[in-house]
């Protein structure tokens, strides 16, 4: 493996963006929204997607001006030699942090929601191992087993939000400013971290077919992860209300508990393998890009055959939390709120930069 | 010379034709004597040499041959017949036989390799060289219809044993100078040939070579048929998923000719092989095609939800009745709780132990005597399934539940994807009784994660799902003929439209 021998094409590229940032609307990143947001959580994903096309814009232009250099190149190019190398590790360590809390959050939905019973330790494991197996895979393989099982997750996200909205109240979104406008457009500001993924995504953007691509994945990518976030938190509140949507921690497996469809009563079985297929493939994605990252950090040219020795200290990691409904929940939403203005404004240096070195050269 | 000739050939008793590189001696007796060592004649009693005095030119001849191969009819009518009548006293051999075509050659060697194929050497005094009668005659049966890939619509001709058969029911179809029919030898001692079927205008060079290399690449004794040669040529051979598409209908291998494929075809092959293979090519039938648009859509809807049937049917029991008993209406749910009262088993032993005895049934079908086989079916279905619903051992909803999966697993045609589901069906089977759900949904993002890494001759085994290529979409679904426009573009077709 090592470096992508072939480029993935615009639909690959596309599908691995919204395994990124679409299924976020179901863990705890509704839970975090509604926490300050109230009813109007489901304003957070618009207004913090209004706050971050700056950002991603920046970046896509980035990636145009040096579409024949390597994204790690652009760091080290733009930032100087040690900069560089500061800011790209600072930027692995994040992720890697990101992916263990992560990790934690997406087992501990399985282990509460799904299966009390079996340890905690062996449905991590099994997390983890299926998601490093794939990552081991490399990016093609990655972005083909995207692209050919998207739609059909795509299309029972929309099925059960279709169901739970049926089975819900309108009157529940009034009114419609929640805790007031400032406050909406305040927090939704700090959580515009949600869309963080995207400059990782940054980084693969030498491995997909050509920057045009890359640029209309990315925009497609972004503004249908935008409405399936925003469309089923619009959904758990209308369901719940806002007092129970703010104490639930995983509102999507709430809802698709509460659905019903004729005979059938208890609809989250059907539910959660389409679920977790997202989810194995999505922490496929993290392990291969913070692999891809490290590996190029330290100049290591096989980088795969690290992915076992990472996966299993991930798998460590993620374990120590206790009781991670509550400690990971807090630990994500601390981590979020700092990350959001790296995100923000990463893109915008680099992009500054960008334009006084090519003035300079010129 | 002879002696050490003798005594090396005794060794290696089977190929003593290996020692014989020299060239053609002019002596007569010389040169008879050495294709008679070569032969063992007389302990080998088909060898036949049948000596005769040419009229006219007045010089003494022999025809050796394999009797059992030869067509003794052409031999005797155009060579001999012509040969001892002969008056003209200043003529070549070849005007003096009326064969329909003849060769020479240099070296024993090289006439052996003719005389194996079925064809005459006939050695003339004084002369270095030997001449090839073409009267080869192999037996085999004729055209026949085939028998595991039928359909209702459509050609009903299927490849024999006879290579050369096979070859013209190809160019029946394809009545065009660019097929080319290549052909080389695999394997040393028993000499197979194998013949490479393709459309030089169409088929990728790169494509060809691999292939090509692939097939001289063998170093081996002997490969009899294409199910060997198949297991050759594949690449991942312990891999689950099949990467050579095997078929015996003639008007399959042509239609994937056309779209740039390659087709090898071997004597004593009933069949052929195409290659490269993707998913899709096992997934499809030959009358896909051949029923109108809705109807072959249709069929393959029916031939999905049968994949799925015959892979999860039995694994989501399993993970339903052990792990998830609320997703069952509670009427249903009392229903089989009610059957399984008695059953001492847990859901995945009683679904491993009838699964095993469906399989079971299968072979033994599959390999009992005719006339002992509707024994099987009193068996398999009052024995195993009445019996064993009486006897508690398991209960009434798991025959139905394997009963269904097996039936499903009939609708997937392809031998080789056949069994790669039912293999596959077991691997779930386990991972529901393990971890319910859980486990099913890790095997099956594994299990694509491996899918999509697979290869066959350098082509993506999803493609054109993903990665795409430029083609005609006929995935899933087919598109309306005329809308088929493009061959596929994962083959890199030195021209990829078709209309």
């Amino acid at each position: 493996m090592g470096e992508p021998k072939d480029k993935i094409g615009l639909k690959e590229y596309t599908a691995i963006a919204l395994f990124l940032i679409g299924i976020k609307a179901t863990d705890d990143v509704p839970a975090m929204l509604f926490d300050s947001l109230k009813n109007a959580g489901w304003m957070g994903p618009i207004i913090s997607g209004l706050i971050a096309i700056l950002p991603l814009f920046l970046l896509l232009d980035i990636a145009k001006k040096y579409q024949s250099k390597n994204s790690i190149d652009i760091f080290y190019h733009l930032l100087g030699k040690y900069v560089g190398f500061f800011v790209l590790f600072l930027l692995w360590v994040a992720g890697f942090l990101y992916i263990v809390l992560d990790t934690a959050t997406y087992s501990d939905i399985v282990a509460t929601m799904y299966f009390p019973r079996t340890p905690a330790f062996v449905l991590y494991a099994i997390l983890v191992g299926v998601s490093a197996y794939g990552a081991k895979r490399g990016l093609e393989h990655i972005g083909s087993v995207s692209w050919a099982v998207f739609p059909y997750l795509q299309a029972t996200l929309l099925f059960a939000i279709i169901l739970t909205i049926r089975h819900g109240n309108s009157g529940f979104l009034f009114p419609i400013f929640g805790p007031g406008e400032w406050e909406v457009i305040k927090e939704s500001t700090m959580s515009v971290s949600i869309y963080i993924d995207f400059l990782y995504l940054f980084l693969l953007f030498p491995y997909v077919k050509s920057v045009k691509d890359f640029k209309k994945g990315t925009w497609i990518a972004f503004f249908i992860a935008l409405f399936n976030l925003a469309i089923s938190m619009v959904s758990f509140v209308m369901i719940f209300d806002y007092n129970t949507a703010m104490s639930l921690n995983y509102p999507y497996h709430e809802a698709i508990r509460s659905i019903t469809i004729g005979f059938l009563t208890n609809l989250e079985t059907f539910f959660f393998p389409f679920w977790l297929i997202a989810t194995d493939i999505k922490f496929a994605i993290y392990f291969y890009i913070n692999i891809f990252l490290f590996g190029k950090l330290f100049k290591i040219e096989h980088f795969e055959y690290i992915i076992p020795a990472f996966a299993t200290l991930i798998l460590f990691l993620g374990l120590i939390p206790e009781s991670p409904t509550f400690s990971v929940f807090h630990m994500r939403h601390f981590f979020g709120q700092i990350l959001s203005p790296v995100f923000f404004f990463l893109p915008i240096l680099l992009w500054v930069l960008a334009n006084v070195k090519g003035e300079m050269r010129k | 010379m002879m002696k050490r000739l003798f005594m090396k050939s005794k060794k290696k008793q089977i190929s003593p034709k290996t020692d014989h590189e020299q060239g053609v001696d002019p002596d007569f007796d010389v040169t008879l004597e050495q294709f008679k060592k070569a032969y063992f004649y007389p302990v080998n009693t088909d060898f036949t040499v049948r000596n005769l005095h040419i009229g006219g030119i007045n010089k003494r001849a022999a025809i050796v041959f394999i009797n059992t191969i030869t067509d003794i009819q052409v031999i005797n009518e155009f060579a001999i017949d012509p040969l001892i009548k002969n008056q003209e006293q200043n003529i070549l051999i070849e005007d003096i036989i009326t064969i329909q075509s003849m060769e020479t050659k240099n070296t024993i060697n090289d006439a052996t390799l003719d005389i194996n194929n079925g064809n005459a050497a006939l050695i003339i005094e004084g002369e270095s060289k030997v001449y090839i009668l073409n009267a080869s005659n192999f037996e085999g049966r004729s055209v026949e219809k085939p028998d595991n890939e039928s359909v209702v619509k459509g050609p009903k001709e299927a490849f024999n044993e006879k290579v050369f058969t096979n070859i013209s029911l190809v160019r029946k179809r394809i009545r065009d100078k660019n097929l080319i029919v290549e052909s080389s030898i695999i394997s040393k001692r028993s000499k197979n040939m194998v013949y490479m079927l393709y459309l030089k205008d169409i088929a990728n060079e790169k494509l060809l070579d691999n292939v090509r290399e692939r097939v001289n690449a063998l170093d081996t004794d002997a490969i009899q048929n294409l199910s060997l040669l198949e297991q050759y040529i594949e690449e991942r051979k312990y891999s689950i998923f099949p990467s050579v598409l095997y078929t015996e209908r003639p008007d399959r291998a042509v239609s994937f000719l056309e779209d740039g494929y390659i087709v090898l075809l071997m004597e004593n092959s009933p069949d052929c092989l195409v290659l490269p293979a993707t998913f899709w090519s096992f997934f499809h039938s030959a009358e896909d095609h051949y029923l109108r648009f809705p109807y072959g859509n249709f069929t393959r809807i029916l031939r999905m939800l049968s994949f799925f049937i015959t892979i999860f049917t039995s694994a989501i029991y399993v993970a339903v009745v052990t792990y998830h008993i609320g997703m069952i209406p509670p009427d249903l749910l009392l229903a089989i709780a009610a059957t399984r009262e008695k059953v001492p088993f847990p859901a995945l032993v009683e679904i491993v132990l009838m699964e095993i005895a469906f399989e079971l049934i299968r072979e033994a079908g599959l390999r009992v005597p005719t006339p002992i086989g509707p024994t099987i079916g009193i068996v398999g279905a009052l024995i195993l399934g009445q019996a064993a619903v009486q006897a508690n051992l398991v209960s009434p909803i798991v025959v139905i539940v394997v009963a269904l999966g097996g039936l499903s697993s009939f609708a997937v045609g392809d031998i080789s994807m056949n069994f790669t589901v039912r293999l596959i069906r077991f691997l779930f089977i386990f991972a529901a009784g393990l971890f319910g759900i859980y486990g099913m949904t890790a095997v099956f993002v594994m299990g694509m994660f491996y899918m999509v890494s697979l290869k066959s001759f350098g082509v993506p085994y999803l493609s054109p799902l993903t990665p795409s290529y430029q083609s005609s979409k006929d995935t899933l679904f087919r598109r309306a003929i005329p809308k088929e426009a493009l061959r596929p573009g994962y083959l890199k077709p030195k021209d990829i439209k078709k209309r």
